[in-house]
């Protein structure tokens, strides 16, 4: 993935990534920045090319039909949703502290966030609620499946799914460089994804020693 | 329709090829019969697969994609409807098997007699099943032995009886399935292998399952794993007898000037209309989906939609609800290897006792904690973002593990599915609207069920247990039954015995539907041999007609 022209301008750009790097901090270890979840996000937000690797890792799914037309109409939502919340982080960190966002200390940059993730009504709180119950697994309960619609999620929620994505997904879609995010955690994700594709990664290793069964032992 | 050239009739048209249509094709097509499958989504390759969480987890590569396939959900028969994924299931060859792990256990006798040994719950429709545990057991049999399921005969000691062991040893022992066992042996309660649809060794031609760590909700790049789209849809398409049509859409099921099913018209990916006639026609949806069709299929005959002049069709729908007690440990438990789902399992407290206070009762068992990989992995008091959320990641992602239930839902008769009035779905069809309350005795039962979890959890030596209680049913199983019950009177059930419309002699049904009960263990095992019970009947019934008419057994 060479050259593409991304989604957001240099101005939303860096305010989108200075917000994600309080999203994931940097401290002795990489957070956001490192990870360039910011690249991960303007390549998801620059239409239709990047939604699907393909599963041998060779380039993306080329969509079409119905499919296509979803998630045209789902990035447009998105597109529109990084809009008003960039224009509603920098409105808020001048209102609050007379600069703008990407100006500020960390701590007032919390201070925006938290007052943006605040300012939503009991409806939207509730919307979000169930949202945060599926999508994030978190906090009320331990989904089984995460299948919420992304496009039900304020900004700073959807802000922090799409940095954590970021910061997790396979390293073809941008973000998760240098897999910062899997060490992290100590996940020890596939060379690529052409290693799953063949057969050949497996985590029998990080199995039960033996990895058998009681009364299976022979 | 009149425009394009409608297909040839054929014997069997079957809706739906996920669990059930498969398994039903793969019997009806070696025994003879020449069938015709629509199914919805597409028919996918093992090559389309692949490890990549935030395409198959997050971005509905595999689910279905909500703005295409919406579905509405009330809590009741008065509040407002909200558009939800609720209870989704892959739509494409293979269904729910295609991402699935496949814990399969079978039920128990007393399941089939539910309603006798609970005797009547207030607000609760129990009935017993028309069908017993014993008229099962050999489907349960041929099911675990064509998919090579892997477990341990005898290692349940709450299994009903079983005429054989399984065809391959348990998987391998992962260490969250250690600690489970660990805990439930210091705590003197019986624990097992989950029997699973992989296989540990290599079975029938098939080479042993690879074990990734991107397996729960993500098909499988190397085919290893036992599905219905690697192990039926093959067998199907040998005999030479079965023409699956991916991306097939059924609108309606027709109805000739008998009142009897004519065949189906369906959508196909280019917006032609056709209709497929057939001499009998089998729906294998998937519960609410079914149950949608049959209300979609209206006529004269039939006004409140197909087989419905009972206005049963969606009622008594249930679902199960999956959560967990989390338990946190010292010692690695990597929860995310083998995908999280090569676990261990509980019958301790899956049958019913009087003394609980509540009816019924659930499956136990071990698992990484929601889909345990790193973007979609969380704790409950994980925060969304900042500094905290992040050492949660750090120290905690490698560290933990759920026991985890599912909720034995109680039947309801106002818990339905039913027709949305205002939303339609990408293809201009009122979507599913589906209407839940929760039973006092599913919440208690789930409060009961992670209590005992968070004791396996404290006995295995967490330092830390977390109890995540149910509020309400979600559909987070992904496990629909109920809507089309089976049952001997026709005023308060859809199908007979056999899965056969009490109301239209060539309809059947044979996914979750049918079941009158959830019951508390992973239905698709007993989906899968009750699709195969009925495909058998089929058969029979038709070749001993055919016997009297003097046609030859195949010969048609």
């Amino acid at each position: 993935m060479s050259e593409h022209a991304g989604f957001f301008d240099a101005q939303q750009r860096a305010t989108v990534e200075a917000a994600m790097a309080r999203i994931i901090p940097t401290d002795d270890a990489p957070g956001a920045r490192e990870a360039r979840t910011i690249e991960f996000l303007d390549r998801y937000l620059s239409g239709i090319d990047f939604i699907y690797a393909k599963p041998d890792g060779s380039g993306f799914e080329r969509l079409e039909g119905k499919r296509a037309e979803a998630w045209r109409r789902r990035v447009d939502i998105l597109r529109e949703r990084y809009r008003t919340g960039v224009e509603a982080l920098d409105r808020t960190a001048r209102e609050r502290f007379g600069e703008v966002f990407a100006e500020l200390p960390d701590e007032k940059q919390d201070e925006v966030l938290s007052a943006l993730e605040g300012a939503a009504d009991a409806e939207q709180e509730a919307r979000l609620e169930r949202a945060r119950m599926q999508l994030y697994g978190a906090p009320v309960e331990v989904a089984l499946q995460q299948t919420s619609a992304e496009v039900d999620l304020e900004f700073v929620p959807l802000l922090a799914l799409h940095t954590r994505q970021g910061f997790y997904a396979d390293p073809i879609y941008g973000g998760n460089h240098d897999r910062v995010g899997w060490d992290l955690i100590g996940f020890p994700g596939p060379e690529s994804l052409a290693e799953v594709h063949s057969g050949r990664y497996s985590t029998l290793e990080y199995f039960a020693e033996p990895p058998v069964h009681p009364g299976q032992e022979d | 329709m009149a425009a394009n050239r409608n297909p040839e009739r054929v014997e069997v048209c079957i809706i739906g090829a996920g669990a059930s249509g498969a398994a039903a094709a793969k019997v009806l097509t070696e025994r003879g019969a020449r069938v015709v499958t629509l199914e919805r989504g597409p028919w996918r390759t093992r090559e389309t697969f692949g490890g990549d969480e935030l395409a198959n987890v997050n971005r509905y590569n595999l689910w279905p994609d909500p703005l295409l396939n919406p579905r509405t959900v009330r809590t009741d028969g008065k509040a407002d409807t909200r558009e939800e994924l609720f209870c989704p299931v892959p739509q494409m060859v293979g269904g729910g098997t295609v991402h699935w792990q496949g814990w399969l256990p079978r039920f128990t006798e007393n399941d089939f007699r539910f309603h006798s040994v609970v005797g009547d719950v207030p607000g609760a429709t129990l009935a017993d099943w028309p069908i017993t545990y014993d008229e099962l057991e050999p489907y349960y049999d041929k099911v675990e032995w064509a998919f090579g399921v892997s477990g341990l005969a005898g290692a349940n000691a709450f299994e009903s009886r079983r005429s054989r062991g399984y065809p391959c040893p348990p998987m391998p022992m992962s260490r969250y399935a250690e600690k489970f066992h660990r805990g439930c042996a210091a705590l003197g309660w019986n624990s097992f292998p989950t029997p699973q649809a992989a296989l540990s060794r290599p079975f029938d031609g098939r080479p042993a399952t690879v074990v990734s760590a991107f397996a729960q909700q993500h098909g499988d790049p190397t085919g290893t794993r036992s599905s219905a789209l690697n192990v039926f849809v093959p067998d199907a398409v040998g005999t030479g007898r079965f023409d699956l049509r991916p991306n097939c859409y059924v609108r309606e099921i027709t109805l000739d000037e008998r009142g009897r099913a004519r065949g189906a018209v369906y959508e196909d990916a280019e917006g032609d209309v056709f209709e497929q006639q057939a001499d009998l026609v089998i729906l294998a949806c998937g519960a609410i989906e079914t149950a949608r069709l049959l209300l979609l299929s209206r006529s004269g005959r039939f006004p409140n939609g197909l087989a419905n002049g009972s206005d049963m069709v969606g009622r008594n729908v249930t679902f199960h609800e999956y959560s967990a007690a989390i338990g946190t440990f010292e010692d690695p438990i990597h929860a995310w290897a083998g995908g999280g789902y090569v676990s261990a399992s509980s019958f301790q407290f899956y049958d019913h006792d009087e003394s609980r206070g509540f009816a019924g009762g659930g499956h136990m068992a071990a698992a990484g904690v929601g889909i345990p990989l790193p973007i979609n992995w969380s704790l409950p008091d994980r925060p969304a973002w900042g500094a905290g959320a992040k050492a949660v990641d750090r120290e905690f992602f490698d560290h933990t593990m759920a026991a985890a239930m599912v909720v034995h839902d109680m039947p309801q008769h106002d818990n339905r599915v039913e027709l949305d009035e205002e939303v339609v779905d990408a293809w201009g069809l009122p979507v599913a609207r589906i209407s839940l309350t929760p039973h006092e005795n599913d919440l208690a039962m789930g409060r009961f069920l992670i209590d005992r979890n968070a004791e396996i959890l404290e006995a295995a030596g967490a330092t830390r247990v977390q109890r995540v209680y149910i509020d309400r049913i979600t559909g987070n199983c992904s496990h629909q039954h109920g809507t089309a019950r089976m049952g001997d009177d026709p005023e308060t059930s859809v199908l007979d015995r056999n899965c056969r419309a009490h109301e239209v002699d060539n309809l059947f049904v044979v996914d979750g539907s049918p079941f009158p009960t959830g019951t508390g263990a992973n239905p698709t095992l007993t989906i899968m041999a009750n699709a195969w019970r009925v495909a058998e009947h089929i058969v029979d019934t038709r070749n001993a007609a055919d016997t009297r008419a003097g046609v030859p057994v195949g010969g048609r």
